[in-house]
């Protein structure tokens, strides 16, 4: 996915404290100054709701992948169990996402073979997983911005 | 030495007439390129030029040779190309590859930010903005200086060749499972769009952020010509129109005209019709290539030290959005 808060917050003070050359003040600093204080609005967003977003979604997969694992072939059936038995007691940021990586890279083998297997009814379940994880994690420019 | 002592220096090189360099600053936009504008002072003539130099980091990996002659291809053809006058692969002048065009006045860009970027001028700046497009897509091509550099693929490979170029930007750059973008290139394989009508100069990055227009209806720049290439001209359509560009809710594209019209105009000038399939299938591509781009802004913010903002912002913010409207093209393409 895109880069953690964690991540996100440092760059903004390293980026402050970057050197820039002669050249770039002006039009180009008070445009840099701009799209830092529009990450800072954003990083508060993503505080707020960032986590729970990522413990929904680890769950969500969890919950999808026991419910499905007994229809795969036994190799990733047994990957989808495993997978299921997981839970999120760490909830640091770096944590929560490793999890998930791993969740996502089972969630796109599963996808491939509900497809390769004409599974039409879990094609859509995965694709309407889709949109409610993207929406989770739907930043918002302030009112007035768009992009 | 500055980088305006080295661009005078240059300068005074290649044109042979020794060259002041005043008002160098550093501007906004074209985030592959560091774009610099600048005035020069050769005897008692003054002039406008920008520099395009290349940056430590990328958003993009593009040739500026390619840019470079993209816009010597289209200079004085209707289609606001700015006129490409120096390029410099090996960069040894200014550290790194460069290239100088004659600089255009007199021309504003539309915020991405703005509710309203182009205000009362909307319709109008619209229909220009589509018009430039079917007139890129109706250049032939035999004779353009593009062809130096760009690839000539067969029609009927015109989706595989772009398809298989950003896949493997996803593939390489990313940093985290992204299975919403990697479902959507699945569906782009599985059901690939007829060869291209014609095959034609793509800009490649052709929608409201990168053209300069005069407040009164008129584009007076076409810019960021960095990822032109041969291909189907549909392409540039479907990458114009895709909703990342727009605000939500709006039916216009880009806050300019709606679908219908901007048809209209692009068939008069291309003189090419619109498949809706093949239009659905580069539509889904275009949202395809930009998570690709996103993907790559976020390994170049964190490869060059998390310090530019730019980067930052497209890889993040940009990518989730990206990832939206992937998401609902996939479950609902009708609605997207």
């Amino acid at each position: 996915m895109t880069p953690a808060l964690p991540d996100i917050i440092l760059g903004q003070a390293l980026a402050m404290g970057a050197p820039q050359s002669p050249e770039a003040g002006g039009d180009y600093l008070a445009g840099r100054l701009g799209l830092l204080g529009m990450l800072a609005m954003l990083s508060a967003q993503e505080a707020e709701l960032g986590v729970a977003a990522r413990l929904w979604e680890n769950r969500t997969m969890r919950a999808l992948f026991a419910r499905v694992a007994a229809d795969q072939d036994a190799t990733l059936g047994a990957a989808l169990r495993l997978a299921a038995l997981g839970e999120d007691t760490d909830f640091a940021w770096s944590a929560l996402d490793a999890a998930n990586a791993d969740l996502r890279r089972l969630l796109i083998l599963l996808h491939e073979a509900a497809e390769a297997g004409a599974d039409p009814a879990l094609d859509r379940e995965i694709l309407a997983l889709y949109q409610e994880m993207a929406s989770r994690r739907r930043l918002d420019l302030p009112a007035g911005l768009a992009g | 030495m500055t980088l305006a002592d080295r661009l005078a220096a240059y300068l005074t090189r290649v044109s042979g007439v020794p060259t002041a360099v005043e008002s160098l600053a550093r501007i906004s936009g074209g985030a592959s390129r560091e774009t610099y504008r600048f005035d020069t002072l050769a005897g008692v003539e003054r002039a406008g030029f920008i520099l395009r130099r290349d940056p430590p980091e990328s958003l993009i990996d593009t040739d500026r040779r390619l840019e470079f002659l993209a816009l010597r291809s289209f200079h004085g053809k209707g289609v606001a190309a700015p006129e490409a006058l120096w390029l410099e692969t090996d960069g040894a002048e200014l550290e790194r590859p460069f290239f100088i065009m004659r600089r255009i006045d007199g021309g504003a860009p539309g915020s991405p930010f703005a509710a309203e970027p182009f205000g009362d001028q909307a319709g109008a700046i619209g229909e220009r903005f589509f018009s430039i497009m079917g007139r890129i897509a109706a250049e032939p091509l035999a004779g353009l200086p593009i062809l130096e550099a760009a690839p000539m693929p067969a029609p009927e490979d015109c989706w595989r060749r772009e398809l298989d170029y950003w896949a493997g930007v996803i593939e390489a750059d990313e940093q985290h499972p992204q299975p919403i973008v990697r479902a959507a290139i699945r569906r782009l394989r599985r059901a690939p769009p007829p060869p291209a009508q014609r095959l034609s100069v793509v800009h490649g990055d052709y929608r409201s952020g990168n053209f300069l227009h005069d407040g009164e209806g008129g584009i007076v720049a076409v810019l960021d010509w960095e990822m032109a290439h041969l291909g189907d001209p549909l392409e540039d359509l479907a990458w114009a129109m895709d909703p990342l560009w727009t605000h939500p809710g709006d039916r216009r594209i880009s806050g300019m005209i709606e679908p219908e019209a901007a048809f209209d105009v692009w068939r008069d000038a291309s003189g090419l019709r619109i498949d809706p399939a093949a239009l659905a299938w580069w539509r889904l591509f275009a949202s395809v290539k930009g998570q690709a781009i996103w993907t790559s802004a976020a390994k170049a913010w964190r490869d060059g030290g998390m310090v530019e903002p730019v980067l930052a912002f497209s890889g993040w913010y940009t990518a989730r959005r990206q990832d939206e409207i992937l998401a609902q093209w996939l479950a609902t393409p009708e609605a997207a």
